[in-house]
């Protein structure tokens, strides 16, 4: 039978809400959420084209491609824990906050290596919420926001159109966001802000997706404005506020000696410039089949983002919370944990 | 065409109901006859902003979708096309509805003897995150205190959960960019004579849902009703017929002003240098249903270009389907770079009409003409 | 010919391209600037063909078809006239003057109705210049 059901948008740190269509317990569609309060039934395409996944769901264990009984799996999985000395293990922005926790004090407990990604990006304690942005008198904008996180874009050329000033900092020759923008800039970070800053009072927002340097991420600090940082993982923003991030330099460099990798919710080989088939066992914690699970050693299914219950904290550091609306009999991450913990 | 005034005999749907609790009546007796699979009617989610289309199999639960929702600028035409094309189904329809269903059926993608259509009388919807923005502006009340809404008189009335009601003219709330959405604004077919039945308060008694009949099923569904005892009906006066076709003449043409004053040329606006080219608008349009096979991703033609050139783009679009534009303006709706989209489809439309006569969706026409294998030249 | 106006012309097999190839054989001068492409009929001819013409740089766009009543098809060039009209509206709307956009029924034997109407078109195209899409 038909049902829509209420969701949050998977794809990016910005916590869009969308409607997802269902028959009989299968996703078949994606509706407006009008109501939502972040994007109004506005969707991207990758929001609209998250649910393309299911196709590729995993719902078996599997040891080197093989299905294998799910217990078996567990065993496997924590006699190689134990078994060597040097475990890490890849937390994910992908992560719900409870997630999160269990995975972080099951990794302090067995006292494996923690490394987190956040889009070279780290945590702002203040940062300015869409409505801010939409208010602002003068927006300062790093990275093609308008095309990679249009629901934030939206807002942009909301305070464009109510006579804010736009300049922004891109690299690329060709975006959408320097269409909307009155300046745009190539070069780097520090002298964008350099030359712009003193555009910038009190209703100004600086809203970034990227920097070149972490000295930026100071220097944008130090401006004294509202800041906006948007990350590419639902929940980076929540998780920000459990584990330290790690950059890719530091998580490549973590990466060469390990022995063990788990990987929970993620996929990660493209990301990083590092040849993941040279670990000796990689172990990926996964809903649906990528190119992580592909160079797996043994992967486990978790629970999807339509089967679980959670709450993640987007950009502007709102807390919100997700039902399932999908009946699975896989397990959480949660309940992974216990699992090979046991 | 005949007019009836109706009412549920069912005390609890004629208190849940918006005007008499007719239109739930009818749904009620379609499911317990078993002449139906499901009714797909809106049930508010979240509160009165978020209505959400449910397709409802048991009568018991018609009583959570009873009353009108103003906030919920849904749309059902591809939802009937995409999911419940083999199903038998009753749904309630808004004139933009039931146009995109006329559009579906003459292009052989909804069956219509599997369908019952209820109209709804439609002054206009309004955006739920503006609407509420607009309320928590315009009047005194929190937003979250409001029970239902409703468009009368040219005001938009409030009622809060103490029975008080509040009321702001609407003309007042749109100059301001609030009110209606820009598509309703400018919409001049507020009664579905498309559908079966199409049911409204204009005119009508307090109490009573005056209903307009459309068509043999239409006379079907309201002498089946009062067969099985749910509904109950009376002629109604001279009076009353007056009175909502005054309604729906001065509704007309404030669309008709508003018409005039709104359509730029395509190439007047410069919004297109923000598209992001993903393709909401043709996901979402009720009479796009080539899907995979849209000639926008042929190879041909597929743009890599961000933005993508306006004429490759939109103009690959106008002419596939611009002539059957319902003015739904979904596509507006879902832009997330806000492009007013839906304006050069409902103009293109328009064009088309001063050149046929076509009203997509309105006019009885088998096909649009464009299709038509007629030997005829315009 | 010192210009580079760019014409393209959507010709039909049966009648319209007939009517070029006759011209030609008969060593009929017309503006060197239209490149022929033969389509089977008028009402093969979709909009976007000429959308996707004009957004690669023609300058103007010229569909050749049967005289009414000679379709090969029995009916394609009515199909061809009406969709002719929505092409027109659409143009309109992108800031494509209407002159650029022109079509013509010319039969096999008119080699010099060809001749004329490429002359003509191509003077009316010399007359508003390159076509610049904004």
């Amino acid at each position: 039978m038909l049902e829509i059901k209420h969701t949050l948008c998977p794809s990016c740190s910005v916590g869009c809400g969308i409607n997802v269509i269902l028959e009989n317990n299968a996703v078949v569609g994606t509706f407006p959420y009008k109501r939502h309060p972040v994007n109004a039934g506005k969707n991207c395409a990758n929001g609209r084209n998250s649910i393309g996944n299911f196709v590729n769901k995993i719902n078996e264990a599997s040891i080197s491609q093989a299905n294998v009984d799910l217990d078996k799996a567990f065993a496997e999985v924590s006699k190689e824990i134990n078994a060597n000395d040097k475990v890490t293990v890849f937390l994910s922005g992908n992560n719900s906050l409870a997630d999160a926790e269990a995975i972080k004090s099951f990794s302090e407990e067995k006292n494996l290596d923690l490394v987190f990604y956040a889009d070279d990006l780290r945590n702002f304690e203040d940062v300015a919420s869409y409505d801010d942005v939409e208010d602002a008198s003068c927006v300062l904008v790093i990275g093609d926001v308008l095309y990679e996180n249009p629901l934030i874009g939206r807002r942009i050329v909301h305070a464009k159109q109510n006579g804010a000033k736009i300049f922004s900092n891109i690299k690329a020759e060709k975006s959408v966001t320097a269409n909307i923008s009155d300046e745009t800039t190539s070069g780097s970070v520090q002298e964008f802000l350099d030359t712009y800053k003193d555009n910038l009072d009190d209703s100004s927002v600086v809203v970034f997706n990227t920097v070149d340097c972490e000295d930026d991420l100071d220097k944008i600090e130090e401006l004294g404005f509202k800041i906006l940082p948007v990350y590419s993982k639902t929940n980076t923003k929540g998780i920000l506020s459990i584990a330290d991030s790690n950059s890719k330099e530091e998580i490549i460099e973590a990466l060469n000696d390990t022995k063990v990798l788990l990987i929970f919710n993620d996929d990660v080989v493209d990301d990083f410039d590092f040849d993941f088939k040279s670990i000796s066992k990689v172990i990926s914690f996964s809903a649906f089949k990528n190119n992580t699970t592909e160079i797996s050693d043994i992967v486990i299914p978790i629970k999807s983002w339509l089967e679980y219950e959670g709450s993640v904290v987007n950009a502007m550091g709102e807390t919100q919370t997700f039902v399932p609306v999908m009946e699975s009999d896989v397990l959480s991450v949660e309940e992974v944990i216990e699992k090979i913990k046991g | 065409m005949s007019y009836v005034l109706a009412k549920s005999k069912d005390e609890e749907i004629h208190k849940a109901g918006e005007c008499g609790g007719a239109v739930t009546s009818i749904f009620k007796y379609l499911l317990d006859e078993g002449l139906v699979d499901g009714v797909l009617a809106l049930r508010p989610c979240d509160d009165v902003y978020d209505g959400v289309p449910t397709l409802i199999t048991n009568s018991e639960d018609l009583i959570g979708t009873a009353g009108s929702y103003h906030c919920a600028p849904t749309m059902v035409g591809d939802l009937i096309q995409k999911y419940l094309i083999d199903k038998k189904i009753a749904v309630s329809v808004k004139p933009c509805d039931i146009r995109s269903i006329d559009e579906l059926i003459k292009r052989h993608k909804i069956n219509p003897d599997n369908l019952y259509t209820i109209g709804l009388n439609c002054g206009g919807t309004v955006s739920p995150v503006s609407g509420r923005k607009m309320i928590d502006l315009f009047y005194e009340a929190n937003p979250d205190d409001v029970i239902s809404e409703e468009i009368d008189k040219g005001q938009f009335i409030i009622e809060l959960a103490d029975g008080s009601e509040e009321a702001v003219k609407i003309h007042d709330l749109e100059e301001k960019g609030y009110g209606r959405r820009n598509n309703c604004q400018r919409c001049d077919v507020k009664i579905p004579r498309k559908a079966n039945l199409a049911c409204g308060n204009w005119g009508a008694e307090d109490g009573w849902t005056f209903i307009e009949i459309n068509d043999e099923k239409g006379q079907e569904l309201i002498d089946g009703a009062k067969k099985a005892g749910i509904l109950e009906t009376k002629s109604p006066s001279d009076a009353a017929v007056e009175g909502r076709s005054k309604v729906e003449n001065i509704m007309i043409k404030m669309a008709k002003k508003n018409q005039d004053a709104t359509y730029p040329s395509v190439n007047g606006i410069d919004d297109w240098s923000r598209c992001i080219s993903c393709y909401a608008c043709r996901d979402i349009c009720p009479i796009c249903w080539c899907y995979e096979n849209c000639e926008l991703n042929k190879s041909y033609f597929d743009e890599k270009d961000i933005p993508p050139s306006p004429i490759a783009f939109q103009g690959v679009r106008l002419s596939h389907m611009s002539f059957s534009c319902c003015d739904c303006g979904q596509c507006d709706d879902v832009c997330p770079m806000d492009i007013p989209v839906s304006l050069i489809f409902d103009k293109l439309q328009k064009k088309y009409c001063n050149r046929t006569g076509y009203v997509a969706g309105v006019s009885t026409d088998s096909k649009p003409p464009l299709y038509s294998p007629d030997k005829v030249e315009l | 010919m010192s210009d580079d106006l760019k014409i393209v012309g959507l010709l039909c097999n049966w009648c319209c391209y007939g009517g070029a190839d006759t011209a030609g054989t008969a060593r009929m001068q017309y503006p060197p600037n239209v490149r022929i492409i033969r389509v089977m009929c008028s009402g093969r001819i979709n909009p976007s063909m000429i959308f996707k013409a004009f957004d690669e740089g023609a300058d103007g766009v010229f569909v050749g078809g049967c005289h009414i009543g000679d379709c090969h098809y029995d009916a394609g060039n009515y199909k061809w006239s009406r969709r002719s009209k929505i092409v027109e509206d659409i143009l309109e709307e992108f800031g494509i003057e209407k002159e650029r956009f022109r079509h013509e029924w010319i039969s096999a034997s008119e080699g010099e109705k060809f001749q004329t109407t490429m002359e003509e078109f191509h003077k009316t195209l010399t007359k508003l210049g390159p076509l610049e899409l904004k």
